[in-house]
């Protein structure tokens, strides 16, 4: 077996036993929540007699050991469970928060790699002078702001107060992508801004390395030294930054979905807690877990690409 | 024949330091110039100006003329040129790319740079590749550039004699394709193998130029010419004065240890087999003993498995079977599970004492935390044992008081034996600490190690392959062959 390969089954047999050590966990913590799906359901005047009824009728009154290794079970077969508030499989909550969530997602990306990687490239190729001290600064700046401080005040301006955007994802990003702008931008704000800087930060140093200086002397030109010797050392840092931006933008970018009345994974997750759905909440632990073990592990994958001697020294 | 390099009377100023003063040379095509001197004699400075490339704020003067094009670059560590994150064939492919040449131009450069399976050595990552493989990748880019110039700087620097006898052969047959070279080197052996002509810097200055039967015949002695292995005190300045702290043979404790000694060693192995993780066996029942006051040099090629043996001394290396033995009592594999006095008590000094020291902090600091946290010693305690132990080793606290980028090597060198000497250890492990310098610093060194095995009564393992270091201060010389003792040093 390869070193590669038996590194990358370690990788993925940790990785499995992390997605299992996610459910367990993520039951005992709404265990712990005070309150359940019954006084939830029994609303604003709660009576001990119909909430005893109402659990009983949802057979909450039997022990959480019980209810865990049911669940467990039908998990194992693929069956996330159905919701306690309405009887709608697990699954399909997930299915419909999913499509928004990843469209958010996707194109978030899409313009995250190239719009960083450019700017901390830009930045790095005079340390220093005036665009490197912008774009710094800049940067530095948009960073310090609360995502949810940015979407008010990108709303009140370009959506209130201009009428340029919608301001709010109310009627789907298939009918009118203009609505997708805003939340884009808000997400953008600040994984762009730490992407760049790492990115910066890795080419200053590969710039001052003698292989660049090697490249150069032997007469490489410039954009050719910047972008295919000097950038891929300085992508492993970034890389692993991006699996943690990916992870985030897939696994509750609560506020911004919300802000935006985005139908995604956050607002299901959102509205689950509220409501004690347990196994609405636990379904999208196991799929936010597995999301995360397989991102980091991509990430990882990446990282020994552009660190190949790293492989040496683990 | 006309000259493709000349250089005259080339004067470089940085910082308030004249690096090269008054230097002048040529370099014929086909043939070999070797600028010969001491580590900070001004070597690499003037093979950089003939690139084109000088310190930060430097004032030249003088006339550097060169050939159109690029010129060939081999510097002292190959690997450092080579891009971590990119294949070994990725500049070589720029490179033909951009001169119009093709796949079939790259393979022929790299055979022309003795690798015969070109296309085995393309795919791999720089760090997949052996130090003479590194090597002759970056030959083969000044090869593919059709450079009529090459400058090497110390290509034989840190190698064993036969590794050296090859790079020696590889660089001839460069020049006998019509290249130039420009050898920047300490070594007078392979000055004299290769050199047509040869300048002789000291301190920037020249002190001796011409040809290099002329030049050697004079600075060499009665040595005859081939040998392979230099006493350490080889490389004299030809003036003829040899220079304060060249070892003498009156101080090398040879045959100090009585044999009645050995049985209570202070280090003993017993049946040491090691391998690397999912890796081969690269240490066979290896059993060895080191009494206190005592040096066993531990000689074999590079790949011999001699490091690993000290690795496993000192608890960098954990994947053994066998017992490493301090005072009779097992230590622990790895360096994690032993206890203060037994880190204290076993020390190692690397190979590269730069890359063993913190870039951003006096070097002077880092040996007096060394005391600190190994001694338990206060603030003020430990910075008066350290600036004595440097003192010692002749490095003042103006030098010490630096960070290790403005220390040379062989200054470098002498602060990691400070480092480790600081803590008072029982067994010092030092890992061909002598084979990136330079003759005088190569004896400073060893003089250095040799005073403090007698007062100190340290027991000192000395991994090289420099016999000639062994021999001087080694007692017992054990020699390792492909894994296994083969020596008469070993205990059993």
């Amino acid at each position: 077996m390869t070193p590669l390969r038996s590194w990358a089954g370690r990788r993925l047999l940790l990785g499995a036993v992390q997605a299992a050590a996610v459910p367990a966990l993520v039951f005992l913590l709404t265990e712990a929540l005070p309150g359940d799906a019954a006084v939830a359901l029994a609303g604003d005047s709660p009576d001990p007699q119909r909430i005893a009824a109402i659990r009983a009728a949802m057979r909450l009154d039997r022990p959480a050991g019980e209810r865990f290794l049911e669940w467990a079970f039908g998990l194992l077969h693929g069956d996330l469970g159905s919701s306690l508030v309405t009887g709608r499989p697990v699954g399909s909550y997930l299915a419909d928060g999913f499509g928004p969530t990843l469209l958010l997602a996707a194109s978030t990306l899409a313009l995250l790699v190239p719009v960083s990687v450019a700017l901390g490239v830009l930045a790095a190729r005079r340390e220093g002078g005036p665009l490197d001290r912008l774009i710094s600064s800049a940067t530095l700046a948009v960073y310090a702001v609360p995502e949810f401080a940015l979407g008010v005040l990108l709303t009140s301006v370009f959506a209130l107060r201009l009428g340029w955007l919608p301001p709010t994802a109310v009627g789907g990003a298939w009918r009118d992508p203009a609505v997708l702008v805003l939340p884009v931008l808000v997400l953008l704000a600040r994984p762009v801004c730490s992407i760049s800087r790492l990115v910066r930060a890795g080419m200053i140093e590969a710039l001052g390395s003698p292989y660049v200086a090697q490249a150069r002397r032997y007469g490489v030109p410039a954009a050719r030294v910047h972008w295919t010797h000097a950038l891929p050392n300085a992508l492993a840092p970034a890389a692993q930054q991006l699996a943690r931006t990916c992870d985030w933008l897939l696994c509750g970018v609560i506020v911004t979905e919300t802000l935006f009345v985005v139908p995604g994974l956050g607002t299901v997750l959102l509205d689950a807690v509220a409501a004690r759905d347990v196994p609405v909440v636990q379904g999208l632990a196991v799929v936010f877990g597995l999301l995360t073990v397989v991102l980091n592990l991509g990430a990882d994958l990446l990282a020994r690409r552009f660190a190949p001697r790293s492989a040496v020294a683990a | 024949m006309n000259p493709i390099v000349a250089v005259d009377g080339l004067r470089i100023e940085a910082g308030g330091r004249v690096l090269v003063d008054g230097v002048s040379l040529r370099v014929h095509p086909g043939r070999v110039t070797a600028l010969l001197g001491a580590s900070g004699s001004g070597k690499t400075t003037t093979g950089l100006a003939l690139l084109g490339e000088y310190p930060e704020g430097a004032r030249v003067s003088g006339s550097v003329r060169v050939p159109g094009g690029p010129l060939g670059h081999v510097p002292q560590h190959p690997a450092s040129v080579l891009n971590p994150a990119r294949r070994a064939g990725a500049l070589l492919g720029d490179l033909a790319r951009r001169s119009g040449q093709g796949r079939s131009e790259v393979r022929a450069a790299l055979r022309a740079a003795q690798l015969p399976e070109p296309e085995a050595v393309l795919r791999r990552f720089p760090h997949q590749l052996s130090g003479g493989q590194q090597q002759r990748v970056v030959l083969a880019q000044a090869l593919l550039l059709g450079a009529r110039v090459i400058v090497a700087d110390e290509p034989t620097t840190g190698l064993d004699p036969l590794t050296k006898a090859r790079v020696v052969e590889r660089l001839a047959a460069v020049v006998r394709q019509g290249v130039g070279l420009l050898l920047l080197s300490h070594d007078l052996d392979v000055v004299r193998a290769l050199a047509d002509e040869v300048v002789v810097l000291r301190a920037g200055r020249v002190v001796e130029s011409g040809p290099a039967g002329q030049v050697l015949g004079q600075a060499g002695g009665d040595r005859p010419p081939g040998l392979p292995v230099p006493p350490p005190a080889a490389v004299r300045p030809p003036s003829g004065t040899a220079p304060a702290g060249v070892l003498t043979t009156g101080t090398a404790p040879t045959g100090t240890a009585p044999a009645g000694l050995l049985t209570a060693d202070v280090l003993t192995v017993e049946q040491l087999t090691a391998r690397h993780r999912d890796g081969p066996t690269v240490l066979h029942a290896a059993g060895l003993g080191v009494g206190a006051g005592e040096c066993l040099a531990l000689v074999g090629r590079s790949g011999s498995g001699k490091t690993t043996l000290g690795r496993c001394l000192a608890g960098l290396h954990s994947t053994y079977r066998g017992r490493v033995l301090l005072d009779g009592e097992p230590l622990p594999r790895s360096l994690r599970s032993r206890t203060r006095p037994q880190l204290a008590a076993v020390q190692y000094v690397f190979q590269d004492a730069r890359a063993s020291f913190d870039e951003h902090r006096p070097v002077a600091a880092q040996v007096a935390r060394a005391a600190r946290r190994l001694r338990g010693l206060g603030r003020a305690e430990a910075d008066a044992a350290a600036s004595r132990v440097l003192a010692e080793l002749g490095l003042p606290a103006a030098t010490a008081g630096r960070r290790p980028a403005a220390l040379s090597g062989g200054e470098l060198q002498r602060a990691a034996l400070a480092r480790a000497m600081v803590v008072r250890p029982k067994v010092l492990v030092c890992d061909e600490i002598t084979s990136g310098l330079d003759g005088p610093t190569r004896g400073r060194v060893l003089d250095a190690l040799a005073r403090r095995l007698r007062e100190a009564d340290l027991a000192v393992l000395l991994i090289t392959h420099d016999l000639a270091a062994a021999d001087t201060i080694a007692g017992r010389t054990a020699v390792l062959e492909g894994g296994r003792l083969v020596g008469p040093g070993g205990a059993d």
